[in-house]
């Protein structure tokens, strides 16, 4: 072949081109977006992708951007971009949608690569006001049973319904059809969550530890105040938060709240828990060597130990498992919550 | 460290300073705004410390608030969408050669509003907050619909008008009835095969700056290669001369509308555009020449300024009593304590004085900042309207196309949206149809369905509206008197058109 001023000008320019995007150690690309199911910066998405993606700068010297443009755009994108150089970070709430049937949800283990797990937010949680009669989550479950009608506070179609729905299926275990009795008002956000609480439309509402954690500490009498009945976090998930807990609540004081102190059952043997669980995500077309290279490099990032320290002063638990295992483990969460949530459909 | 060692600390001075002229530039850029500004900022204030950071993106947010006035006065296109209404009068009086004259007005009356709205912060947050919690969807819904009202006193045509009104809201309401504000989650108004593109609907910036920006360009396009303004157009002169007495007799809309600013901002889920919407309309009913509104009336700028600028200590009380935010901007503030790990809710206060003196003392520094700032680079800013056209008008739509493309972190389709209604408002143009009461429309639409929806879902039938509370019993005398005010200033208007023809 001659090498001719024009071949020589064309490798030039084709170098170029590729020497920004790709990264010559890793075959990374240099510019790394990360879209999160979610379009607030003020949420614990935002947080934990942040975090993570401070480390994986440093850690593989790229620049890991991350674009919080929401669940529906964000799976757009990530279906779009086979290269890699996009990339998502979601929650539970990615498959939970699909499970409760919300329009337009794909199935993250069909349509995706599911990616490694990262961290848990423990604050998943539910409150009262401060002048409930009810003390405990046991006594909303009694009172369904006992016929009265329980209204709970949620945003329908994830996470923040799964716990409505343990404890339809607590209550449907404990007394058939006293299921009916906990009834759902469907809001938006939290501030509409809350709202909905002071306006009397909800005796229950979804919330969480660091959201509504003040609303706990304000003197009875306040009309905003608030009590923690449930919160929804494995026992061991809620060992690894800090001592101190979060605002005024300890961790001694989080774990009375919590499984096996309270008890909704799932089964005959075992309590519902619930843990947000944050994880990423890649195109299925993404060349594996290059998925690869981020789980490994999060296995580095994480035997390192510093990022554990970042996600603990936030209140989130560092959670990092390989791949694979992370695949086999929301496979397993996901079937167990199909079942729950088919058998309350089909009656 | 205390106040006093804040007000000495070159860091904390120089974020003020710095976030405040970065704001008001994205402010004055079309199709950026104050909202971005924060956002881009977010991510670098996680090593500044909490006071540090909170410094600059309150600069920045008081900045882009205020900055948007500039390309509304200016050019005609809102920077802000809650410069909407400073449009209708500052553009007007820029093209009779009152540029600058409607410029420091602005900024005159945006430091009032700001000052206005951060008295009611400093001293009466929590009591605000109690009171602000006691606005349900109902009374939420009757704000909306209080706010919907002002499109008939905006409209030359009341007929017109209040269909153009209507085809906003019915735009608006293309695409998800998201979950996530309470909807069913269900897609709705999408034409077949659209579905991919639609489920989102149509951004609102993107429409925004289309309707106002691309729309402004294909009509410069279509008269011609015209020449630019030049200098001479821009002198001041004994026609616009800026003086404080156009504030004579202004007080009270000046004070009124930072109030309104300010209360619109405590209700979480109104939306900072209302703000300026009801305070330019309250001026409006209330003048004794209503009909000079929207042909260059000082006061209409007085009081939209006033009022977008009462959002921004107003929209804080809510996140710093409740943890709740009351714009999208301080939406984004969350993220500013979350990183840091604070906590925000009905503690804040209490248990973190040194930080909340900070952040009032930097909003009072961020006002002042930016009246000393604006005063004395509103020649500079003056300037653009001498710019050849052939060269200013590419380079705005690129800042829109740039500005659409970003607004919700790069949604291609946001570009398509920003053509699309470029277009829109040409061919709006051409169909006497109006641009004010369709962007009114399109802007409250989705509050006003999801405030309606959830009123009736929540309380079970329409006689809720009437019966909820005094609050919505005020409010429904509001709206009557909005109603009836529209009518005779239509009234007023016709007469006045029948003589002379």
């Amino acid at each position: 072949m001659t090498v001719t001023r024009r071949l020589l000008l064309s490798a030039a320019g084709a170098a170029l081109i590729v020497m920004p995007v790709m990264t010559e150690a890793q075959n990374l690309p240099r510019n790394i977006r990360m879209v999160i199911g979610s379009s607030s910066t003020g949420g614990d998405t935002y947080q934990n992708a942040s975090i993570l993606a401070d480390a994986l700068s440093e850690h593989l010297g790229v620049n890991v951007r991350v674009d919080p443009v929401g669940a529906s755009e964000a799976f757009k994108a990530l279906a779009r971009d086979s290269r890699g150089t996009t990339i998502m970070m979601h929650h539970d709430q990615s498959y939970l949608q699909e499970l409760y049937g919300v329009e337009g949800s794909p199935d993250i283990f069909e349509e995706f690569t599911v990616g490694p797990t990262i961290s848990v937010n423990p604050g998943n949680a539910y409150l009262v006001p401060a002048d409930s009669p009810y003390q405990t989550i046991e006594d909303v479950l009694a009172a369904a049973e006992a016929g009265e009608r329980v209204r709970v506070a949620i945003q329908p179609g994830g996470v923040s319904e799964i716990g409505f729905t343990a404890m339809r299926n607590a209550a449907r275990m404990s007394a058939p059809g006293s299921e009916d009795n906990i009834v759902p008002v469907n809001t938006g956000d939290q501030a509409d969550k809350n709202q909905a609480m002071w306006d009397d439309l909800a005796d229950v509402i979804n919330g969480s530890i660091q959201a509504n954690e003040q609303f706990t500490q304000l003197p009875e009498n306040d009309p905003t105040a608030m009590r923690f009945v449930w919160i929804t976090a494995t026992p061991e998930t809620l060992n690894q938060a800090p001592e101190a807990g979060l605002g005024e609540t300890d961790r001694a004081e989080m774990l009375s709240f919590a499984a096996p102190e309270v008890s909704v059952p799932m089964t005959e043997e075992e309590d519902f828990t619930f843990d947000k669980e944050f994880f990423l995500m890649f195109n299925i077309e993404t060349d594996p060597a290059l998925v690869e290279a981020i789980d490994t490099a999060m296995g580095e990032i994480y035997a390192e130990g510093e990022i554990q320290q970042r996600f603990l002063d936030a209140f989130f638990t560092p959670q990092y498992r390989p791949m694979a295992e992370a695949q086999e483990h929301l496979r397993a969460k996901n079937d167990d919550y199909e079942t729950i949530i088919s058998e309350l459909k089909s009656e | 460290m205390d106040l006093l060692a804040h007000l000495i600390d070159p860091w904390f001075l120089g974020l003020i300073f710095g976030g405040t002229l970065m704001g008001i530039m994205f402010g004055a850029i079309p199709g950026m705004t104050a909202t971005m500004a924060v956002a881009v900022c977010l991510p670098l204030t996680f090593p500044l410390g909490l006071v540090n950071s909170l410094a600059l993106l309150l600069s920045l947010y008081v900045g882009g608030i205020t900055g948007g006035l500039v390309p509304a006065i200016l050019l005609g296109i809102p920077g802000t969408p809650s410069s909407i209404t400073t449009t209708f009068d500052g553009f007007p009086m820029a093209k009779r050669g009152e540029g600058e004259r409607a410029l420091k007005i602005a900024i005159v009356a945006s430091v009032v509003g700001g000052l206005v709205s951060l008295v009611a912060l400093y001293f009466f947050a929590p009591v605000l907050a109690q009171f602000a919690i006691k606005f349900s969807y109902v009374e939420k819904f009757l704000i909306i619909f209080f706010a919907l009202t002002v499109m008939a006193a905006l409209s030359s045509d009341m007929l017109l008008g209040i269909f153009s009104g209507v085809l906003g809201i019915f735009l608006s309401l293309v695409g998800t009835y998201d979950i996530t504000n309470g909807g069913n989650g269900h897609t709705r108004l999408i034409p077949p095969g659209m579905e991919y593109w639609l489920d989102g609907g149509f951004a609102l910036l993107p429409v925004l700056i289309g309707i106002f920006g691309v729309t402004v360009i294909l009509e410069e396009a279509e008269i011609g290669m015209p020449r630019g303004q030049s200098l001479k157009d821009i002198e001041v002169g004994p026609h616009s001369r800026f003086s404080f007495s156009v504030f004579r007799g202004q007080w009270l809309n000046l004070i009124r509308s930072g109030g309104i600013g300010t209360f619109v901002g405590i209700l979480p889920g109104v939306g900072g555009s209302a703000a300026s919407i009801l305070s330019y309309t309250a001026a409006k009913t209330t003048s004794r020449h209503p009909e000079r509104f929207g042909k260059g009336e000082p006061a209409g700028v007085i009081a939209s300024e006033a009022g977008n600028n009462g959002l921004t200590g107003g929209a804080l009380v809510p996140l710093l009593s409740l943890g709740i935010p009351g714009d999208s901007t301080t939406a984004l503030l969350i993220g500013a304590f979350a990183l840091q790990g604070i906590q925000v809710g009905p503690l804040f206060i209490g248990q973190n004085a040194e930080t909340w003196n900070a952040m009032i003392v930097a909003m009072l520094l961020s006002n002042l900042v930016m009246l000393v700032t604006m005063f004395f680079a509103i020649r500079w800013f003056a300037m653009v309207i001498a710019v050849p056209k052939q060269i200013l008008y590419p380079f705005i739509l690129m800042m829109c196309v740039i500005g659409a493309y970003t607004i919700n972190y790069g949604i291609i389709f946001d570009v398509w949206t920003l053509l699309i209604f470029g277009l829109f408002g040409w061919l709006m143009a051409k169909l006497r149809l109006e641009v004010a009461p369709f962007i009114i429309g399109f802007i409250l639409g989705p509050s006003a369905e999801i405030y309606f929806v959830k009123s009736l879902e929540s309380f079970g039938d329409l006689t809720i509206f009437f019966t909820k509370s005094w609050i919505a019993v005020v409010l429904w005398i509001l709206i009557a008197a909005s109603v009836a005010g529209s009518i005779a200033i239509s009234r007023r208007n016709a007469r006045m058109i029948s003589p002379s023809a």
